[in-house]
């Protein structure tokens, strides 16, 4: 069994506009992939693919018109759907925890960082404040925060971008989660301090057994930090699988310009490239939702297309799946 | 040689904090040249100055200190009234391009603005022009009569390349022009930028955060920490032959898209420290693998390292010691 | 929304299929009930005093002197005043006076205050603080003592109520359209049109007026709630408007000897005239704000 299962998870904007008209946005459709203990799954995808609503779908942390229509979440065999919220709520920041994008913002400005770290452990482990105070400059020594002792005593505002975020995976690692989800975790830092900060998430994870999903437009950094990758797309994970396997042997055309689109693969007026509005999820096409910007759409691609195994734990959802030719990207 | 079209000479900028004698340092004494039709690119991290030079260039924020010559023309201090017939052959794109159109005018009227404002046509030829400039970005026609509201990111930052070229500038100054947009539109904006430098002969001021993105575009890339360049070279040889440290290391810190490729990382220890207080010396021996003592004291000149378009501002150089070997990594 | 461009081009429109007029309003209603509720009163009192002269059932300065201070009855559905004037054509009639002050009123505080906001807020520095003194200068007073005072020495006109009325209140559209200018100031949209060589008066009303006029525009409903208010405070206390205008203050002023001697209808009617018009208008004026201000409405 693996750690986290998700299957054929849907999630829906589901609103009434000014109009009196009810809309719903298909933002999630049948998202599923597993995760086994101690590995990193890296998400990417372009904005609005749904990356980051996938994670808050499986931390229970929709708020209306985020809805879930469908599909089954399993953490450690149990259904984090079905799951009472106050259940809920005692997994996550527990055995379910989260790095953000905009570290500062995510910290509680009025209280001191040591005490922000003491309480997330006393919310959810309790035992003894002295007991919970250790481990908190534990894990701020853990995440390479200089002079803990000293440090637990600042406040939000009188840390650096890069300071913030260390705090904030040492808040995540309080108590000692199975899962930590890191969504763009470097968004906004210096690429210098980008590298600090991604070493010190992967060696965590070997620390201390974790398993991560890593949020991310980047592909540089899945390529380095994660063991497997998942390509969304207009709400559907539509190619996913080792890392290496699916950089060297990209099959989904929108994985392959992606990859295309890198600065090391970029040609420069190399053409016209899959690029165009991503899709309306108020009035997605019908099929294959890449079809309008897709150069090898053909006429069955307006029937949805299955998951297909093409190599081993690498799924693409295409209807040409393995039959696209080799390498050619839609360049 | 053609004169260049832009040069700064010794440009610095202080802005007050709120605190008297106190200052942020945004940029401390920076040199460069554009020639005409040339690709600049400009590196560094937040709080290396590149977009405060790139709006001083502009007259868009004034200069504390240096000498700002556009076109064979000082315009450091000239003032606003006469700055303004000099826009028409300077132009700006911006990093966000949701806010940097104003959302209740119509893509057409934005597109068309700066030839109202330089130009002098009538309706019409302005009207055909708008037609044209939304061809050449590759804009479908009808969003001209739409607002800035119903378009995508990519959509945006064409309609603020065409307001760029609409007046046939000899400089635009792009900041960070594609650092918010996704991957694949990315890459189609670069393109475009491509074709337009080659149509127009426009030179341009690329700054970024993204070695990987300036490599693409830049004729010549300079590279700047705290306020100060320190090194500036051809882009081939930026990438082939780094010579300052932090060039070294920032390149190192570009994770390839290819997981088989091999990284060679010298990972830099700390942050970027706070431009009030510089360092004394050479700005970057805090975080430096191969500072040594004398670079506390001493500030940095540039040194030409075989071209002569190739400079770095290394104390180190003169002992070969500015190469950051791979036990010094972390 | 389907439009034609100029060249003659149909244009594919992606937005709302089947717009109608009902659902909009519907939605404006689930949106905003309170606002819907406010429009139905304003609506109305705006009904009457268009047609009031179709509506009253009697002249409403004509005296019947042989009907003095009658209870309501089938004739007189509201009863007579002390001169035997009819009480319910006179509270129908009201409305315009309530409409015709509140409106220009409204009009010139934004014809003030509106530029001046806006050129204190880009501007900034002394003429900033300045102009803004003088505007804090004017709100210390209590506006009505003011407004007393500044009426009672510059004449006795309907005129004169609407200038001091629009000039009083224009403080509010400045403030509320500085504040807005303050914060676009420095956006990267004013930039660039400075970047594109745009003068200072283009910055100003092309590119900073319209996008800094919304706050100032949800106000509009608010502010002429007030102007009724005031302009009839006036009137009761005998400034401005004289008896026997129909106008409501006036008319409450007029009714409430009666009030002790048991006469409650001459005073009580326009009474509830005047609430309800001011009432209405301040839901209207609320649930504009919350229409114009997406914080607002995803509170709700």
């Amino acid at each position: 069994m693996s750690l986290l299962e998700v299957e054929n998870l849907r999630t829906h904007f589901i609103s009434r506009d000014i109009d009196n008209q009810i809309r719903v946005a298909k933002a999630l459709n049948d998202v599923s992939f597993r995760l086994e203990a101690g590995k990193v799954l890296g998400f990417v995808g372009e904005t609005g693919a749904g990356k980051s609503l996938t994670a808050q779908s499986i931390c229970g942390l929709l708020r209306p018109p985020a809805r879930i229509v469908g599909g089954s979440v399993l953490f450690d065999g149990q259904d984090l759907i079905e799951m009472p919220q106050e259940e809920l709520n005692a997994l996550r920041g527990d055995q379910i925890a989260m790095v953000v994008q905009n570290p500062r913002t995510s910290l509680d400005p009025l209280t001191r960082i040591g005490d922000q770290l003491v309480r997330i452990h006393q919310a959810h482990t309790g035992g003894p404040v002295t007991a919970s105070r250790g481990r908190a400059l534990d894990m701020m020594q853990a995440v390479g925060i200089p002079d803990p002792a000293n440090r637990s005593n600042a406040w939000p505002h009188e840390l650096s971008g890069g300071m913030a975020q260390r705090v904030l995976i040492a808040m995540a690692l309080m108590n000692n989660p199975k899962l930590l989800i890191a969504d763009e975790p470097t968004t906004g830092l210096d690429v210098t301090v980008q590298a600090q900060i991604l070493d010190l998430m992967k060696g965590l994870t070997e620390r201390f057994g974790m398993a991560m999903i890593i949020i991310t437009h980047d592909l540089g950094i899945v390529a380095h930090y994660s063991d497997e990758i998942a390509v969304m797309f207009a709400g559907t994970i539509v190619e996913s699988g080792p890392v290496r396997e699916v950089f060297a042997k990209p099959d989904h055309p929108y994985t392959r310009s992606l990859i295309a689109s890198t600065p090391e693969k970029l040609q420069i007026g190399g053409g016209a490239k899959l690029g165009g509005q991503p899709p309306d999820l108020y009035n997605l096409p019908s099929g294959c939702p890449l079809r309008t910007r897709c150069t090898f759409a053909e006429d069955v691609c307006a029937t949805p297309p299955t998951r297909k195994q093409i190599g081993g734990g690498h799924y693409s959802v295409c209807h040409f799946s393995g039959a696209l030719p080799e390498g050619g990207g839609p360049q | 040689m053609t004169s260049p079209v832009l040069t700064v000479e010794n440009l610095a900028k202080r802005f007050p904090t709120g605190r008297s004698g106190v200052f942020v340092n945004a940029v401390n004494g920076v040199d460069l040249t554009i020639a005409p039709g040339e690709t600049l690119g400009m590196v560094g991290e937040s709080g290396s100055g590149k977009s405060t030079i790139g709006r001083a260039v502009l007259r868009l924020t004034e200069p504390t200190e240096g000498k700002i010559i556009f076109d064979g023309r000082d315009i450091t201090k000239i003032p606003e009234g006469q700055m303004r017939p000099l826009r028409r052959d300077m132009q700006m794109v911006f990093q966000d391009p949701w806010s940097a159109l104003n959302p209740r005018m119509r893509i057409g009227d934005l597109i068309a603005e700066p030839m109202k404002l330089h130009l002098g046509l009538s309706k019409s030829e302005r009207e055909n022009k708008t037609v044209d400039l939304a061809n050449r970005v590759h804009l479908r026609p009808e969003f001209l009569r739409r607002h800035s509201s119903d378009l995508s990111g990519g959509q945006l930052q064409r309609v603020c390349i065409a307001r760029a070229i609409a007046t046939n500038p000899k400089l635009i100054v792009l900041d960070e022009p594609t650092s918010s947009l996704d991957l694949s539109v990315r890459a189609e904006i670069l393109d475009l930028l491509n074709e337009i430098r080659e149509q127009t002969h426009a030179a341009m001021l690329f700054i970024s955060h993204d070695l990987g993105t300036v490599k693409l575009i830049s004729d010549r890339i300079v590279v700047l920490y705290l306020g100060s360049v320190v090194e500036s070279a051809r882009t081939d040889e930026l990438f082939s032959n780094p010579a300052h440290p932090y060039s070294q290391s920032l390149l190192s810190a570009h994770l390839p898209a290819d997981p088989a490729a091999k990284l060679e990382r010298h990972v830099l220890k700390g942050e970027i420290p706070s431009p009030i207080n510089l360092p004394s010396g050479c700005t970057f021996r805090t975080r430096c693998p191969v500072a040594k003592d004398f670079c506390e004291h001493e500030v940095p000149k540039p040194h030409h390292i075989g071209s002569a378009e190739h400079q770095a501002n290394c104390l180190r150089i003169p002992d070969g010691g500015n190469r950051i070997a791979q036990t010094e990594t972390a | 929304m389907a439009e034609t461009v100029s060249n003659g081009i149909e244009q594919s429109t992606t937005a709302e299929p089947g717009f109608s007029l009902k659902n909009r309003l519907i939605g404006i209603a689930r949106v905003s009930p309170t606002m819907a509720a406010g429009v139905l009163i304003v609506v109305a009192f705006g009904f009457m005093a268009l047609f009031a002269e179709f509506l009253m059932p009697h002249d409403p300065v004509s005296a019947y002197h042989d009907r003095v201070l009658q209870p309501p009855s089938a004739e007189h559905w509201f009863g007579t005043d002390g001169n035997g004037m009819d009480v319910f054509s006179r509270v129908i009639y009201g409305a315009k006076f309530g409409f015709g002050i509140a409106i220009p009123a409204v009009l010139l505080a934004i014809v003030i205050g509106v530029p001046v906001g806006l050129i204190a807020g880009y501007r900034g520095g002394f003429l900033d603080e300045v102009l803004m003194r003088f505007f804090d200068g004017l709100r210390v007073f209590p506006s009505i003592i003011l407004a007393l005072a500044v009426v009672a020495a510059t004449g006795q006109s309907l005129l004169n109520v609407v200038l001091v009325l629009g000039f009083l209140d224009s403080p509010v559209f400045a403030r509320l359209v500085r504040s807005e200018v303050l914060a676009l100031r420095s956006s990267v949209f004013v930039e660039s049109a400075k970047a594109a060589g745009n003068p200072t008066w283009r910055i100003l009303f092309i590119h900073l007026l319209p996008n800094a006029v919304q706050g100032a525009m949800a106000q509009t409903a608010v502010r002429a709630a007030w102007a009724v208010r005031i302009s009839a405070t006036l009137a009761f206390l005998g400034v401005g408007i004289q008896a026997p205008t129909p106008e409501w203050g006036a008319m409450i002023r007029q009714g409430a000897e009666f009030m002790v001697t048991g006469q409650w209808w001459v005073a009580l009617f326009p009474g509830i005239a005047l609430i309800l018009l001011v009432f209405g208008l301040n839901l209207f004026g609320d649930g504009l704000q919350d229409l114009t201000d997406p914080r607002r409405r995803a509170a709700k």
